[in-house]
């Protein structure tokens, strides 16, 4: 028998203690975590990708994967935005901080930074598609001479479900960054940015160079159809639209098996795929 | 944070699952010790009518008097499981249902004798009345299944049940497929956890768990059928622990022959 | 490779003798029924040598149905890997070791799966050569000869099995017993090696065009047979269950009372099962049968996983006498190819939809 070994650990199932260090309602339903492997040397040698996603275990609850949403040019501390939706999130919500938790990864490929060095990163968000894609923002601007235009464009349902609102209201002050925000329907009767979907935005978008855009999308599965379609009239390459998914999953690591797509398996190969692959593989979508 | 408080209560059954929980000598203890049982008329004699954090539910609905009791105790309770057969799908006494000649049936058997007490009602599950949380099937329940739910409820967190067909273990204790064999086998329409004891005995599976979630009875009765066995035998091989269930599934068969 | 001689009679003291220190695992018929499985034994007498296939693969012994995978204490997580034991497990036909030798690529590359690793590293696996049945459909598979993965392999000679060593741990289970085995083949011994693959190629009486499926899957994904079967499909999971390449499986955690650690369980799943790719939230990815079934045949009959490209069918025949509606690799291929099936599922699909 052949054993590759690519990973430290010896058991790639063992969760790692953490500690939350620090969590705070975002909305109604999702809460922001900030979380530390408690072994210091294991929490700042964490290196991940942004897009990479990580599994995390509540005693006797059970894990779930979830996207991690800091950015690794921000190292030590790992960010996580939770939706309450099932035992493990339900269970995770009651945790008061300097809770212990499991915590492995990173999983799965990450979005391609070093292909999307030198070009123009438009960011299209649904929704808590916010959370992966929070990541590949921050590094963005972290990084911010490394990629050209960095265009943001966000929809949501309200304004309340709007997750880190402050910060994308903080960006658009900025002029190294066009930010665009828009919400289904205002029911506060204060907001001053568009109303309707997320697509409503395109407009907004200027003198877009196709060939050198990587397009970044990720959302409620609904939203996929009709921001695809407006990224294809931008005729930005099927390769250079990325979009992050989302499957069940057990392991993370390529073995349960829950998150097979035709013959790939999403916690290997994505979560972070192409429209050519959702093209190429049917039921990516 | 106080102990969890809970409430085993019983309707139209054979108190089955009330008497399992009873059995769980070993643990009973852990169980009291863990929990501030509220109500278990099986158990103890100073049983209240208080707000509880969980009910456990045995019985099928069979009276107007047992539904009253049931709106009440969904009202004082947090957490409404139904336990067992009866609870879940209506229980035996349900197959009834399904002959939609209830009243003539009760006729038959009670006669024109009055009934002073109660006012009976065709069985049914107690979900036809209330909303049901969670659901521990079985006749009686799995020990493994019941111990399992107590504990993640203890601990906040919803229980885990079992979602597959009794197939699957079956198959873990390797044994012969009894359908394969020309034997009725009601494994792949039966709510697994069992952990397949009848099939390792070399006994079909009668179906006390309840139906499965996905079970397809229309293709294993046309197998049946194919074997060789007869309608109505099948039919009533189904109809036994399904409860008010069935009576859909015999209506399509009823459309399909006409 | 190393190949000797090694007379009939002697195999069961040979078997004997290397079990010593070691649980010895191998095919035995089950009280009253006619399936054979993979058991420990101490009674060496009892393994039969005659059988086609068990009913559950070898993977039971490196994945168990159902396994502990962590103590969880307020501490955390304690691996536990109590099961595990030195094993030597007799037995295996050319398709078990094939449908290992897919199971490593999943289990043990990328990630590797430190239970299934150690459970394999520590069991030692004896083939054995076999005569197909009217299920066996490992020539179509090419699967039906191995030539890596084992310890040992033995070939049924009639006198005196042709022992095949395949590993340095099996060349010490020899180095056991030397007297036992004859070295150096003549002429005639290899004449009737020959012989025997030639009548055992002619043997196989299934077959279905494993070559082809990989475009038909691909040609046939909206063929309405997906719908025929999953109409049929009692979602039972048994096809899984004994599959050789089968890997899904389920994890759950366990608490007990009192202040007993709890349990991180780790059980075998079916695709087929409709909880399979439901999410928190309540999405479920594949809500029919239809298209589960496609996933499960994607599996078996386009390719397995990105990185290994080929089909994971080795051709054992377990899906052939278990599925009780008849939805299996024979009927499913055959039916892409556009043949006339004789299957429960086509002919309840007749009745279904005329």
């Amino acid at each position: 028998m052949k054993v590759e070994n690519k990973s430290n650990q010896t058991n790639p199932f063992l969760p790692e203690p953490a500690r939350i260090v620090r969590a705070y309602h975002l909305t109604q339903d999702v809460k922001f975590f900030q979380v530390r492997l408690v072994d210091m040397e294991k929490a700042l040698s964490f290196r991940y990708r942004p897009g990479q996603f990580a599994m995390i275990s509540v005693l006797g609850a059970g894990e779930a994967p979830f996207s991690i949403s800091s950015t690794p040019s921000r190292p030590g501390l790992l960010e996580f935005c939770i939706r309450k939706v099932g035992t493990v999130t339900n269970a995770l919500f009651r945790l008061k901080e300097n809770s212990l938790i499991g915590l492995r990864g990173p999983y799965g490929n990450g979005f391609p930074i070093e292909a999307m060095e030198g070009k123009d990163v438009l960011i299209v968000v649904g929704g808590l598609g916010a959370a992966p894609l929070r990541s590949v923002l921050l590094y963005c601007l972290d990084n911010r001479d490394q990629f050209r235009r960095v265009i943001v464009l966000y929809g949501s349902k309200r304004p309340a479900e709007m997750i880190f609102r402050e910060e994308y209201f903080d960006l658009k002050k900025r002029s190294d960054l066009e930010c665009h925000l828009a919400v289904d329907a205002d029911d506060t009767g204060t907001w001053t940015e568009n109303i309707g979907v997320v697509t409503t935005l395109f407009p907004k978008v200027k003198e877009v160079d196709p060939a050198n855009t990587y397009a970044l999308v990720c959302g409620p599965p609904v939203m996929y159809k009709f921001v695809i379609k407006e990224l294809i009239k931008l005729n930005i390459p099927k390769h250079q639209i990325l979009m992050t998914l989302e499957r069940r999953m057990k392991c993370g690591v390529g073995k349960c098996g829950h998150c097979a797509i035709d013959y790939i398996y999403t916690c290997l190969d994505g979560p972070v795929f192409t429209y050519w692959d959702v093209l190429h593989m049917r039921e990516l979508i | 944070m106080g102990k969890i408080k809970i409430g085993i209560y019983e309707l139209t059954g054979c108190a089955g699952d009330a008497l399992l929980i009873l059995d769980c000598e070993s643990q009973l203890l852990d169980i009291f010790q863990a929990a501030d049982i509220e109500a278990f008329l099986m158990a103890k004699s100073d049983n209240s009518h208080g707000p509880v954090d969980v009910a456990l539910v045995e019985g099928s609905v069979t009276t107007e008097e047992e539904k009253e009791e049931l709106l009440a105790i969904r009202d004082r309770a947090e957490i409404v499981i139904a336990i067992g057969n009866c609870a879940c799908e209506g229980g035996i006494q349900a197959a009834l249902t399904a002959s939609e000649n209830w009243s003539k049936e009760f006729r038959q058997v009670y006669q024109d004798l009055k009934l002073t007490n109660v006012k009976p009602i065709p069985s049914q599950p107690i979900d036809a009345f209330i909303k049901v949380d969670y659901y521990l099937p079985g006749c009686p329940i799995g020990q493994e299944q019941f111990l399992t739910t107590f504990t993640r409820l203890l601990a906040g967190h919803p229980p885990e049940l079992y979602r597959f067909p009794v197939c699957m273990e079956c198959k873990w204790r390797e044994n012969d497929c009894l359908l394969n064999k020309n034997l009725a086998c009601l494994g792949p329409l039966t709510k697994g956890g069992c952990g397949a004891v009848c099939p390792s005995h070399n006994l079909p599976c009668i179906g006390c768990w309840g139906p499965a979630e996905e079970a397809n009875r229309s293709a294993e009765f046309k197998l049946l059928l194919e074997k060789g066995f007869d309608l109505e035998s099948i039919k009533r091989r189904m109809a036994i622990y399904a409860g008010t269930t069935i009576v859909d599934f015999f209506n399509q068969l009823k459309k399909e022959k006409s | 490779m190393r190949i000797l001689k090694l007379k009939r009679q002697n195999l069961f003291p040979f078997l004997q003798a290397i079990s010593n220190g070691a649980e010895l695992w191998g095919p035995i018929k089950k009280d009253n029924q006619t399936i054979f499985n993979f058991v420990p034994t101490e009674e060496i007498a009892k393994l039969n040598l005659n059988f086609t296939r068990t009913l559950l693969p070898p993977k039971k012994l490196f994945v168990p149905p159902s396994f502990i995978m962590f103590q969880v204490t307020n501490k955390g997580y304690q691996e536990d890997y109590s099961w595990i034991k030195e094993r030597v497990l007799f037995g295996l036909h050319p398709c078990d070791l094939h449908g290992l030798l897919n199971l490593d690529r999943i289990f043990a590359q990328n990630f590797p799966d430190s239970y299934y690793v150690q459970a394999r590293q520590k069991t030692l696996l004896l083939g054995l050569s076999c005569w197909p049945d009217d299920y066996c459909l490992c020539q179509s598979t090419h699967t039906d000869i191995i030539e890596e993965g084992f310890d040992l392999f033995f070939t049924d000679l009639e006198d005196y099995y042709l022992v095949w060593i395949g590993s340095s741990k099996g060349d010490d289970l020899i180095r056991l017993k030397p007297e036992f085995f004859e070295e150096g083949l003549n002429e005639k011994d290899i004449e009737s090696y020959i012989k025997w693959r030639e009548r055992r190629a002619q043997a196989f009486k299934t077959k279905i065009n494993f070559v082809f499926m990989p475009d038909l899957m691909e040609l046939k994904y909206n063929s309405p047979l997906w719908e025929k079967a999953g109409a049929a499909c009692l979602a039972c999971g048994s096809c899984s269950m004994v599959c050789p390449t089968c890997n899904c499986y389920n994890v759950r955690d366990e608490i007990s009372l009192g202040n007993k650690p709890g349990r991180r369980v780790r059980e075998w799943d079916s695709c087929t099962l409709l909880e399979y790719s439901l999410v928190a939230g309540g999405e479920n990815f594949r809500e029919k049968k239809s298209s589960r079934l496609k996933l499960w045949y994607t599996h078996k009959l386009q390719a397995f996983g990105s990185k290994f490209g080929k089909p994971s069918c080795v051709g054992c025949g377990r899906c052939l006498v278990t599925c009780p509606v008849g939805i299996n690799v024979k009927s499913i291929s055959d039916s892409l190819e556009g043949q006339k099936v004789d299957a429960f599922w086509v002919r309840f699909s007749e009745e279904v939809r005329p």
